[in-house]
C-alpha cells in the first residue's frame, strides 16, 4: 500500500487504504441494511 | 416466442459476435491474443470479470431460489468485497511485476515447475469441466420450457462463442462482455418492472414486500452458526472468503480478466468495483424472484414448473391423483388470497393482536399449499425415481414466457443464452492460455515463434470449444454430473488457494514442504466430504488452512532430514 508510483496511484482518494475501508464499510452497511429490511418486513 | 422475440434474440446475439470478431483483429503476438496487449480500462475489466462469474444458471437459477427458498443465498457473496481487498493487495501487484500470462506462471517462479504444472492441470480438469456445463445448464432449461431442440442449442451457442473467443482472443473476449452485461441488465430490469406492473390493482410493491416478508422470502441474514446450514452470514463471510479468494486469485478464467488491465491501478479499480456492486445485484436478482412469487400469489402457478416432469405423471396411472392435488391446489389458493388481504386490512388497522392473528392465518394456508406441492413431488418421485424433484430453474423462465410482454420475452431469453456465452467465452479463453503458456509454451516449444503461439492459442480455443459442447451433448445421459462437478470444484478449491497463500505469505517455505501439505490437505477434505454433514463451503477452509498450517511444519522437516542426511 505504500509504493504509490505512477503505475498504481489510485483515482479520487490519495492512497488505496481508503477505497479498501469504503469498500469494508459499504459492505458492512449492506449487512445492516438487509438486516433491518428482513426485519422490517417480517 | 413471437415474430419480434426473434428479432430481438437474433439481432443481440449477431451483435455480439460481429462486434467481437471486429474488436478482436490485428493479435500477432500472444501478449495481444492472450492478454489484450495489457491495454483494457478498469471498467471493461470490471464488467469483464462479472460476465464471467455470472452464468446463465446466475439468472435463471437466482429468481427461482428466491421463490422456493428466499434470499439468503445473498450471503454467499458477503465474502467477495473482502476477497477483492486481499487479491487487490497481494494478487495484482505481484502479477503485474512478474509480467505473467497465467496465475501458475508465477508458482514457478516461487517455487518450482511441479507446482505449477500440478495447479494448471487441476484448473484444465475442473474448468474443462464446467465450460461443458456452463452451456448445456441453460440448454437443457430453454428446450423444455420453449421445446428447443438441446442439441441444436448447445451446437449453436458453443459455436457462436467460438467464432470470436478464437478469433479475436482476450480483447473480444472483454470487449463483448460490456454488451452482454449490458443486455442482461436490460432484460433483468425489464422483467422486474413488468412483474411489479402485474400485481393487482389493489397490491402495491410495499403490500408485496410484507406479503412475501411474512411467509419467509425476505431471509436476508441468519445470525446463528451452524456449520451444516449452506447460507448464513458465518458461512458468507467466511467460507465465501475462501471460495471467492480462491476463485479470483488462482483460477485463471479469472486471473486473466483482471491481468488484461493496463495498469495496476486498472486491474485493481476494476476488482474494487467489482466488490461494491456483486452484492447489490445478486439482491436486485433474488428481489425478482420474491416479486415473481408475489405475483404468484393472486395469478394460480403451475404444481410443479417443469412440465416435462409433471407431464409424465399426467400420462401415467397416477393422473387420476395428480388430478385430486391440482383440485386442492386451486383451492387452497382461493383461500390464501382470502388470507393475504385479511393480513393486509389488519396491517391497515395498526392492531398488533389482530396483525399477529391475521398472519399466523397466513402462515398456516400458505403450509397448506407447501403440502400440496410436496406431496406432488412424491408423485413425480415415485412415478420416476430418477426425476429431478427441483423445479427451482424452471420458476423464471414459465413466468417470462407465459406473462411478459412481446418483445421483453425475446430480450430476456437474448440475456440468458448472452449470460451463456459471456461465461463460456471466458472459459475457453482460459483454458486455451492455460494450455498454451504453461503447457506447450513450457514443456514442449523449443524456441520462441510468435505467429506459431498465435495459431496455437486460436486452435487450442476450437479445440477446448468443440470439447464443451461434445460434452454439453453428453451431459443429460452423465446423470447427477451437475452436482458431481459442484462437489469436484470445491474439493480442490482450497487447496489451490492454500498453495498461492503459502507461496505470498509464508516465505521460508520451499516447493517440496507446499507439495506434501497439499496432498495431507486434500486428504483432509476428502475426509470431511465423505465423513461429515458439513456444508461445502467450509471445504475451502479446510484444504486452504490446512496448508497453511502444515507446509511450515514440513518445511522443518525436510530441513532436518536433508541436514541429517549431510
Amino acid at each position: 500500500m505504500k509504493d504509490i508510483s505512477e503505475n498504481n496511484r489510485p483515482p479520487v482518494f490519495k492512497s488505496w487504504l481508503t477505497w479498501y475501508i469504503l469498500l469494508v464499510g459499504t459492505l458492512a452497511a449492506l449487512i445492516l441494511l438487509f438486516y433491518l429490511f428482513m426485519k422490517t418486513f417480517n | 416466442m413471437r415474430t419480434l422475440d426473434w428479432i430481438f434474440l437474433v439481432a443481440s446475439l449477431v451483435f455480439i459476435v460481429l462486434y467481437g470478431v471486429l474488436k478482436g483483429r490485428g493479435s500477432r503476438d500472444i501478449r495481444g491474443f492472450l492478454l489484450a496487449d495489457r491495454s483494457m480500462k478498469w471498467y471493461t475489466v470490471a464488467l469483464s470479470i462479472m460476465a464471467t462469474q455470472a452464468s446463465a444458471i446466475t439468472f435463471l437459477s437466482g429468481p427461482g431460489q428466491a421463490y422456493v427458498d428466499g434470499m439468503r443465498f445473498v450471503q454467499f457473496y458477503f465474502g467477495l468485497p473482502i476477497a477483492m481487498i486481499i487479491l487487490s493487495v497481494t494478487a495484482v501487484p505481484i502479477y503485474h511485476k512478474l509480467n505473467v500470462y497465467t496465475a501458475y506462471e508465477y508458482l514457478e517462479n516461487r517455487f518450482d515447475i511441479n507446482i505449477r504444472l500440478l495447479a494448471s492441470f487441476l484448473f484444465l480438469i475442473q474448468r474443462g469441466l464446467a465450460a461443458g456445463l456452463t452451456i448445456y445448464a441453460p440448454s437443457i432449461i430453454l428446450s423444455v420450457i420453449l421445446g428447443w431442440n438441446i442439441y441444436w442449442t448447445n451446437l449453436i451457442v458453443g459455436l457462436l462463442v467460438i467464432t470470436y473467443t478464437a478469433s479475436g482472443g482476450t480483447r473480444a473476449v472483454g470487449e463483448t462482455h460490456f454488451y452482454q452485461m449490458l443486455i442482461i441488465m436490460c432484460g433483468m430490469i425489464g422483467a422486474f418492472i413488468v412483474a411489479i406492473q402485474l400485481l393487482p390493482d389493489d397490491i402495491s410493491l410495499l403490500d408485496a414486500t410484507y406479503i412475501t416478508g411474512k411467509l419467509g422470502r425476505l431471509n436476508t441474514i441468519d445470525l446463528r452458526f451452524d456449520l451444516d446450514n449452506r447460507y448464513n452470514i458465518w458461512s458468507g463471510i467466511i467460507g465465501g472468503l475462501f471460495l471467492q479468494l480462491s476463485y479470483f486469485g488462482t483460477d485463471q478464467s479469472q486471473v486473466q480478466r483482471y491481468l488484461s488491465g493496463s495498469s495496476v491501478t486498472q486491474s485493481r479499480m476494476g476488482l474494487i468495483f467489482n466488490g461494491f456492486v456483486k452484492i447489490p445485484m445478486q439482491f436486485f436478482i433474488l428481489f425478482i424472484g420474491v416479486v415473481v412469487f408475489a405475483f404468484y400469489q393472486f395469478q394460480l402457478p403451475p404444481l410443479f414448473f417443469n412440465p416435462v416432469a409433471s407431464g409424465a405423471v399426467k400420462e401415467s396411472s397416477m393422473a387420476d391423483a395428480y388430478q385430486v392435488l391440482e383440485n386442492k391446489q386451486h383451492e387452497i389458493h382461493t383461500q390464501k388470497q382470502q388470507a393475504i388481504r385479511a393480513y393486509l386490512e389488519a396491517r391497515d388497522t395498526g392492531d398488533p393482536q389482530l396483525i399477529t392473528e391475521k398472519g399466523s392465518e397466513l402462515i398456516t394456508t400458505h403450509q397448506k399449499y407447501v403440502d400440496v406441492r410436496n406431496n406432488a413431488k412424491a408423485m413425480i418421485k415415485a412415478n420416476n425415481p430418477d426425476a429431478d424433484t427441483s423445479d427451482t430453474n424452471y420458476i423464471f423462465l414459465t413466468f417470462v414466457v407465459q406473462f411478459l410482454p412481446v418483445g421483453l420475452v425475446g430480450l430476456v431469453i437474448a440475456a440468458i443464452i448472452a449470460a451463456s456465452m459471456s461465461s463460456t467465452a471466458g472459459e475457453l479463453n482460459a483454458l486455451a492460455s492455460t494450455t498454451v503458456v504453461d503447457f506447450y509454451k513450457r514443456v514442449f516449444a523449443k524456441r520462441p515463434d510468435d505467429r506459431k503461439e498465435v495459431l496455437f492459442s486460436k486452435l487450442s480455443t476450437v479445440a477446448w470449444g468443440i470439447y464443451a459442447i461434445v460434452l454439453a451433448e453428453y451431459a443429460s445421459r452423465l446423470g447427477s454430473l451437475i452436482e458431481a462437478v459442484n462437489i469436484l470444484g470445491s474439493l480442490f478449491y482450497g487447496t489451490i488457494l492454500g498453495i498461492f497463500l503459502a507461496a505470498f505469505y509464508i516465505k521460508r517455505v520451499q516447493g517440496r514442504a507446499v507439495f506434501f501439505a497439499a496432498i495431507f490437505a486434500e486428504i483432509a477434505v476428502i475426509a470431511v466430504f465423505i465423513f461429515t454433514d458439513i456444508s461445502f463451503l467450509w471445504y475451502n477452509v479446510v484444504g486452504c488452512v490446512g496448508i497453511l498450517l502444515l507446509a511450515p511444519v514440513f518445511e522443518l522437516v525436510t530441513k532436518k532430514y536433508s541436514k541429517s542426511g549431510a
